[in-house]
């Protein structure tokens, strides 16, 4: 991840939570005035349908009293109180309950019987308790039929006019969604009434325009808290999983005259406008701070981009210095930390550079000098046998001739032995200097390796080496010339020899390491100091009496023209490992 | 003098006769006219339809007084201690196919319906001997010169087209509309009937029979009992019979009602009072008995009133499950006895409730209108007892051996009496001599009308 990622990232989150955090705050201040008017809303029409069931009493009750002044009834009293029979009354409920349409009508005689009942006609004679609330304002009354079951009602009791001994009347009118269906109900709003309140609660017992998603099984906690609590209870309902389809609904508890609950009137308000309007706002709202969050970034982009820009370009010209282009500058734009840091940058590569060409200076001399030490001693070897034999020739041309002859035989062979002696040291210097280019092809590396260990196997077991070896399996594919770099392992396994004079192990492997082939050459000798390691593969230096120094310089120079790489490491336990690290060819990484 | 005064006297009794002539000429029924009646009921159905009886006769009919007269039979002769009887067939009588009445053809009819009707025979078996038709039974019966006067027993077969014929005084011609036609028969050995047919509409509720009676479009309407006091109100012209009909309660011996202290707590528990004054508006009589207090005499010895208390006690704390009461009449009134009962029922602790009409599960228990036809103490307790499946034996012709017999079969709690009701029709202005018989039923065949020619 780049700087220039990373401050991006940083701005836009901050950004984006910042987006985030106004739009939350102000969807959850819009959710709460939309609640409030939504329970207001819901307050509105709970106290509407309260009033209109109050106007359903009272048109009720005003219906009994109509009732109770008609002359059918009149005369029905007068009858009555005169020793008339109450038979003959037995069915007049029925047309007086079609005429004021009225669901339920008893007449109930002066002592509580009843005389003619029209949701329970059987019942004639019985006593009706309900004659004890005469003249009060109508009230909920449970009302058991004849199937075993009971319905709810508004009821009202009065007293016929004139009648003495009283002939009462109880009529009433069912609680059912026939009733309800005369509510002025606004659009999206739905009531019914739960009737049957004792027992466990049971959809069935609704009366009402139950459709749609709307399921009674919704209402059960809200109409059980209105029944046990006797008190309005409100909530919001879900009928299904979607938000638009939520209800506020509210269950009013309906109570009979001992303030016990025989209904429970449920309204119930769809919030879907609600919702939709919410949810219009929340889209306006995402879009407004998607819009933010884009400009957020590009304008992070832009930000990130004007700071970064000079620390890259510092970044890239290290690159280019690690590279080896010493002579990298980067401009100067700005004079903040930004500037101080890029006029330190080029002053540090200046000096850096400065300080290389110093050193270069020093290691070339000090090169030349090693040269010089080298070739002044290897020359100065074959040049004392040479001054020697000379001196002795020129001593020898005292002595007779035949021993003159035989001083001066030995004397020349000893001349020529030295002179090719020279040329052979002259030969070194020069092969060095002419050290062919690589031709690469592509070939198998554990062949260069099997050459090398067959080839110096007998002169191992000569001198007491064990070999051990550890190459893969799977073919080593690289571009290589093939004689240099037998030639580089050559040297390296005949080094091996050399440190162990004693006999000891050597290891050859040639292994696969990710991209690269590890070819590495281990001895069991007596190792190397830090100083030989760090030295080693500098031309001319040499750890053996009679070495020129270049072998392992010759070696570096081929692995480097294979554009691999050459350590040497201590081995534990005693010795030393020469690892080269070689490229695959391209279609071995394939 | 003595010739003047002869002819004046001639005179007088010439204008005497003239007046008491033309007096006789205008109560003298007339042939001929359609009589219309209106029924809610099937006209055919058995026992007791009222189409039935116009073509259908039996070998006997029964008396204002009770006991056996003469009808396809002229006369009968028991033997073996009424375990053999011999009816001899009235000679020269015809089906109204042209086809004469022979004891063979009366044995075959007879014998058709005990074995496809299902009525109760009270014979083991019938043959014609000759011009006679002779009834072996198992046990003695006495009684059956009077059964065999009951409707079910009407004598009849399919002509050439399958239709039923008789030899009564009509004949059925066709039913279109809802309306049945029967025809006189010209050649009934009884007489010809003085209406030329009769015009039988089925199905119709009271309201509109009422309305049709009230607008002349009937003649002959019902008048259930519940209403017999409104049809008097409103002065129609009505006819009511004895008490014909028992409302009774059956309790089928199982569930709730599988022991007998159970089954004497319903009956206690009922209140027989509230059902006469008020549901049957007071007419007919209250009855624990299977005969009505005018036929038996003994009636009032079984006891009627209601005794909520005692009834408890017995019910004591069985378990209350649920008892369906039915009723064999779809009718509002007997639905609405019904109800009455359940709650009568429900008081006393049983949980009863009133089945639905259609449905196929038979009650426990069940409200039942029986008819009964005889007139006679003992033949009407043995039509009971076989209205009511029941085998009881009466020993004996006196009130005691009925009561015991009667008693018998009540004691067992599962026929509870409740009222004898009686059978009403109302006629219209135009019907002349229409008379009710014994067993409530008009006929139509003595009924004239008014300004037929």
């Amino acid at each position: 991840v780049t700087l220039r990622q990373k401050m991006l990232l940083m701005l836009a989150l901050t950004v984006m939570g910042v987006v985030a955090a106004v739009g939350w705050t102000g969807s959850v201040r819009v959710g709460h005035v939309f609640e409030d008017m939504d329970r207001q809303q819901t307050d509105l029409l709970v106290g509407q349908f309260q009033h209109e069931f109050n106007q359903r009493a009272s048109e009720t009750a005003a219906a009994v009293d109509r009732m109770a002044a008609s002359d059918t009834l009149r005369r029905i009293a007068f009858d009555l109180s005169n020793g008339g029979d109450s038979a003959p009354y037995l069915t007049v409920a029925v047309p007086l309950a079609e005429e004021y349409r009225l669901d339920y009508l008893e007449l109930i005689g002066h002592d509580g019987s009843i005389v003619s009942s029209l949701q329970w006609t059987a019942r004639f004679g019985y006593k009706e308790p309900a004659v004890t609330a005469a003249g009060k304002p109508a009230f909920l009354k449970q009302e058991d039929l004849p199937d075993g079951t009971s319905q709810v009602g508004l009821f009202a009791v009065r007293t016929v006019t004139g009648s003495d001994p009283p002939l009462y009347v109880v009529g009433g009118r069912q609680l059912d969604a026939g009733f309800l269906r005369d509510f002025s109900v606004p659009a999206g709003t739905q009531i019914f009434i739960y009737k049957n309140v004792s027992g466990p609660f049971d959809a069935h017992n609704f009366a009402g325009p139950l459709q749609g998603p709307d399921s009674g099984e919704h209402y059960e906690a809200l109409v059980d808290d209105a029944r046990s609590n006797a008190r309005n209870a409100e909530g919001v309902v879900y009928p299904t999983s979607r938000s638009e389809d939520s209800m506020s609904v509210t269950a009013i508890p309906l109570k009979g005259l001992e303030g016990d609950v025989l209904a429970v009137l449920v309204v119930a308000n769809s919030r879907r406008s609600m919702v939709e309007v919410q949810r219009h706002i929340r889209d306006i709202a995402y879009g407004i701070a998607g819009l933010g969050i884009i400009f957020a970034v590009l304008a992070s982009l832009w930000i990130a981009a004007r700071i970064s820009r000079p620390i890259e370009e510092l970044a890239r010209a290290a690159g280019r210095v690690a590279e080896g282009d010493w002579e990298t500058r980067v401009d100067i734009r700005t004079m903040d930390e930004v500037g101080a840091l890029a006029r330190s940058f080029n002053n540090m590569t200046r000096q850096l550079a400065e300080q290389r060409e110093r050193l270069v200076q020093t290691e070339r001399v000090a090169a030349w000098r090693e040269l010089a030490r080298r070739l002044a001693h290897e020359l100065k070897n074959p040049l004392t046998p040479l001054q020697i034999t000379v001196e002795n020739m020129v001593r020898a041309r005292k002595l007779p001739k035949k021993q003159f002859d035989e001083v001066f035989k030995e004397s020349t062979a000893t001349l020529e032995a030295e002179i090719e002696n020279l040329k052979t040291i002259v030969g070194r210097f020069s092969d060095f200097s002419k050290l062919p280019k690589p031709q690469a092809l592509e070939m198998d590396a554990r062949e260069a390796v099997r050459r090398v260990v067959k080839l110096y196997g007998p002169a191992l077991e000569e001198k007491e080496i064990e070999l051990g070896t550890s190459i893969s399996a799977e073919p080593l594919p690289i571009l290589g010339d093939s004689e240099l770099l037998h030639r580089a392992l050559s040297n390296l396994v005949l080094n091996a020899m050399d440190a162990m004079p004693e006999g000891g192990t050597l290891t050859v492997s040639a292994v696969r390491a990710r991209e690269m082939v590890r070819i590495s050459v281990a001895d069991t000798g007596a190792g190397l100091t830090p100083e030989e390691c760090e030295r080693l593969f500098t031309p001319y230096y040499t750890t053996k009496q009679h070495g020129t120094g270049l072998g392992l310089a010759i070696v570096q120079s081929v692995i480097a023209d294979h554009n691999g790489t050459i350590a040497v490491e201590n081995v534990e336990g005693g010795g030393a490992r020469f690892v080269i690290g070689l490229p695959l060819a391209e279609s071995a990484e394939a | 003098m003595g010739r003047r005064f002869v002819i004046s006297r001639g005179v007088a009794w010439l204008m005497l006769a003239c007046v008491a002539a033309s007096a006789c000429a205008g109560t003298r029924p007339h042939y001929g006219g359609t009589l219309r009646i209106e029924t809610q009921g099937d006209p055919w159905q058995m026992p007791d339809g009222i189409a039935r009886r116009l073509v259908l006769d039996t070998l006997t009919t029964v008396g204002d007084a009770g006991g056996a007269r003469p009808a396809l039979a002229v006369r009968w002769e028991s033997q073996n201690a009424d375990h053999r009887w011999e009816f001899w067939i009235r000679p020269g009588v015809h089906f109204q196919d042209g086809e004469a009445l022979t004891a063979d053809a009366v044995a075959a009819a007879l014998t058709d319906t005990c074995s496809h009707t299902g009525a109760a025979c009270p014979w083991s078996a019938v043959h014609a001997v000759g011009p006679s038709v002779v009834f072996t039974s198992d046990s003695p019966a006495p009684d059956l010169p009077e059964l065999l006067a009951q409707t079910q027993f009407g004598i009849g077969r399919q002509d050439a087209s399958g239709a039923v014929v008789g030899t009564g005084p009509f004949r059925v011609t066709g039913f279109a509309n809802g309306a049945l036609t029967l025809v006189a028969n010209d050649d009934c050995w009884a007489g010809r009937p003085f209406a030329d047919a009769v015009e039988v509409r089925t199905r119709r509720t009271i309201r509109d029979q009422w309305l049709d009676l009230s607008v002349g479009k009937t003649d002959i309407v019902e008048v259930p009992p519940e209403l017999l006091r409104q049809a008097q109100q409103q002065h129609l012209n009505v006819l009511v019979s004895r008490p014909v009909d028992l409302l009774a309660l059956t309790i089928s011996p199982s569930g709730a009602f599988v022991s007998r202290e159970m089954r004497q707590a319903a009956a206690l528990a009922v209140d027989r009072t509230a059902l006469y004054n008020v549901i049957f508006q007071k007419q007919g009589e209250v009855t624990a008995s299977l005969l009505p207090q005018g036929l038996s005499g003994y009636s009032f010895l079984f006891l009627s009133d209601r005794d909520l208390d005692r009834a408890r006690a017995l019910r004591g704390g069985a378990n209350a499950s649920l008892t369906m009461l039915g009723a064999d009449d779809t009718g509002a009134t007997m639905q609405l006895a019904a109800a009455r009962l359940a709650l009568n029922l429900h008081e006393a602790g049983f949980n009863v409730q009133v089945t639905q009409a259609g449905s196929r599960q038979p009650p426990t228990l069940a409200l039942r209108r029986v008819h009964l036809e005889a007139a006679s103490p003992r033949p009407a307790l043995d039509e009971m007892l076989a209205r009511f499946g029941q085998n009881g034996t009466v020993n004996g012709t006196d009130a005691a051996a009925l009561w015991q017999a009667e008693r018998g079969v009540l004691d067992n709690e599962a026929i509870v009496p409740l009222l004898w009701l009686p059978r009403a029709w109302a006629a219209g202005e135009r019907v002349r001599d229409l008379r009710l018989s014994v067993d409530g039923e008009p006929l139509l065949a003595d009924a004239s009308l008014e300004g037929a020619k």
